[in-house]
């Protein structure tokens, strides 16, 4: 598979993953183009976390192939790794390290030409310059998590995924959260798995719903009714867990 | 708010991925600086060997005319050291867990391996810390007044290498045992019985290096020997493993 412009950001065929007898992805096929915005809807246990695990090459597909911008992730899993950056409801920050240290680990793993100006500009980018030599355990979640948006965009990736963000944020940090995505959009592409149905549908592109490891739906916005989504999603939520 | 662009910042070229030397020193002073801002390994291992030490103590207080410490030395200190090594190689990996932090450092470009040496030298260097104020301590209490072999020193080569082999081990029971249920339960369950062959060389050399024996190569040089290669097998396999462990 080749890398090129024409490659699809994200391209899913068959994706499975089971665990033990249980499948948690069955058959996961999409083609997402590059610079969307997929929101990931589905009950809890629908496989919507393990698909952005595989997606980011932190869990192996027991079946099926998946790329991104068309690198294979099985075949080429440290080049696909360069092209990631995960933000989470955890934040992946060691909470006993400064803000700027555990920006520099990051930068410097990644191997970034000038880790301490990438830093400091995404400190500056993220409003927390004056926190920069402050232990991350002192920072309130609304605070860790604009730090993480840092760290998962250090190495200046190409896809950036998005496993339900806002869970412990209040509505202030949630603002600040969404203006902080909304200036990292141009040119990423990125992927959401979330609850919130109207925010989700909102900021998407294209939209997604898993049940059971399976794609219910998937299309994209303009060819969507958000009151038949939100129907679609309902019964959707209504058919359970794998 | 300032749009972050992507490729519109001059400060995120990438020049040649970095090396995997490169890599191992960014995390060995990760873990380094993360301990001696916290303290926490080093504390807990610190004042748990103090303690095995006074247990030892009140356990021997009423014996050790009867006893012969010096050929019981080599034993009591391993004991020490093992059960000192759980509590640290059992922490060793709770930062790791807390806050995804393991998944941010998976999500990076890098040999998995490198994390497991990182994390086994960071384990080695704690351990002898602890080992370096331990090993006086317990000389100090059970050994002053006892006619002292002239091949004492010698117990530093079973002390290096027995560490080594106990963190490079420990190190990979830590990552398959973080996210399990009872995981101290597990470690000491799997770290005991694979330590053993390690441990019994290791015993056999500090006994004979405290005590001094007249048959020195089949005392102390071929249990060291064997303890060495114990050490290399383990840490290769370890090695190799290490990327199969924690993809699982």
């Amino acid at each position: 598979m080749m890398s090129g412009p024409d490659s699809p950001a994200i391209l899913a065929c068959g994706l499975t993953k089971a665990f033990g007898t249980r499948k948690a992805l069955d058959r996961v096929s999409f083609e997402l183009p590059e610079g969307a915005f997929l929101s990931i809807f589905g009950p809890n246990g629908a496989g919507k976390t393990t698909l952005l695990r595989v997606l980011s090459t932190l869990v192996r597909p027991t079946g099926g192939k998946a790329s991104l911008c068309g690198i294979d992730l099985t075949e080429e899993p440290d080049k696909a790794r360069g092209l990631v950056g995960m933000i989470s409801h955890q934040s992946m920050l060691y909470p006993d390290l400064t803000a700027e240290e555990n920006l520099l680990l990051y930068a410097e793993l990644y191997g970034v030409s000038d880790p301490k100006a990438r830093v400091g500009e995404l400190l500056e980018a993220v409003g927390l310059a004056h926190r920069r030599l402050d232990a991350v355990r002192t920072f309130s979640r609304g605070m860790t998590q604009r730090v993480s948006i840092a760290r998962a965009l250090v190495h200046d990736p190409r896809v950036v995924f998005l496993d339900e963000p806002y869970s412990g944020l209040d509505p202030h940090a949630i603002e600040i959260f969404d203006e902080l995505i909304e200036s990292t959009r141009a040119d990423r592409t990125f992927v959401m798995v979330s609850h919130d149905l109207a925010k989700g549908f909102a900021m998407c592109t294209h939209a997604l719903v898993l049940a059971r490891g399976r794609v219910v739906s998937f299309a994209p916005k303009d060819e969507l009714d958000f009151d038949d989504f939100a129907q679609l999603y309902r019964e959707t939520v209504g058919m359970g867990v794998a | 708010m300032k749009t972050t662009k992507r490729g519109d910042s001059p400060n995120c070229h990438f020049a040649a991925k970095p090396s995997t030397f490169s890599q191992y020193k960014t995390l060995l002073a990760k873990d380094l600086r993360q301990e001696f801002r916290t303290r926490e390994m080093l504390t807990s291992m610190g004042i748990y060997a103090l303690l095995v030490i006074i247990v030892y103590g009140a356990a021997l207080a009423l014996t050790a005319n009867g006893l012969d410490i010096m050929k019981m030395g080599g034993g009591l200190l391993w004991v020490l050291i093992v059960f000192t090594s759980l509590l640290g190689l059992g922490r060793s990996f709770a930062h790791e867990k807390d806050q995804g932090c393991m998944e941010g450092i998976l999500l990076v470009p890098l040999d998995r391996s490198v994390i497991f040496l990182a994390k086994t030298t960071a384990n080695v260097l704690f351990m002898l810390a602890v080992e370096v104020i331990a090993v006086p301590l317990f000389y100090f209490f059970f050994m002053t007044g006892q006619p002292v072999a002239p091949t004492l020193p010698a117990i530093v080569a079973p002390l290096a290498v027995g560490t080594i082999g106990m963190a490079g081990i420990g190190t990979m029971l830590s990552t398959i045992t973080m996210n399990t249920r009872a995981k101290d339960v597990m470690l000491a369950v799997l770290f005991i019985p694979l330590i053993y062959p390690l441990l019994y060389a290791c015993v056999t050399a500090t006994t004979a290096a405290i005590a001094g024996t007249e048959f020195w190569t089949d005392y102390f040089v071929m249990p060291l020997v064997l303890a060495c290669g114990y050490d290399v097998v383990m840490l290769l396999v370890c090695w190799v493993l290490y990327d199969f462990v924690v993809s699982a």
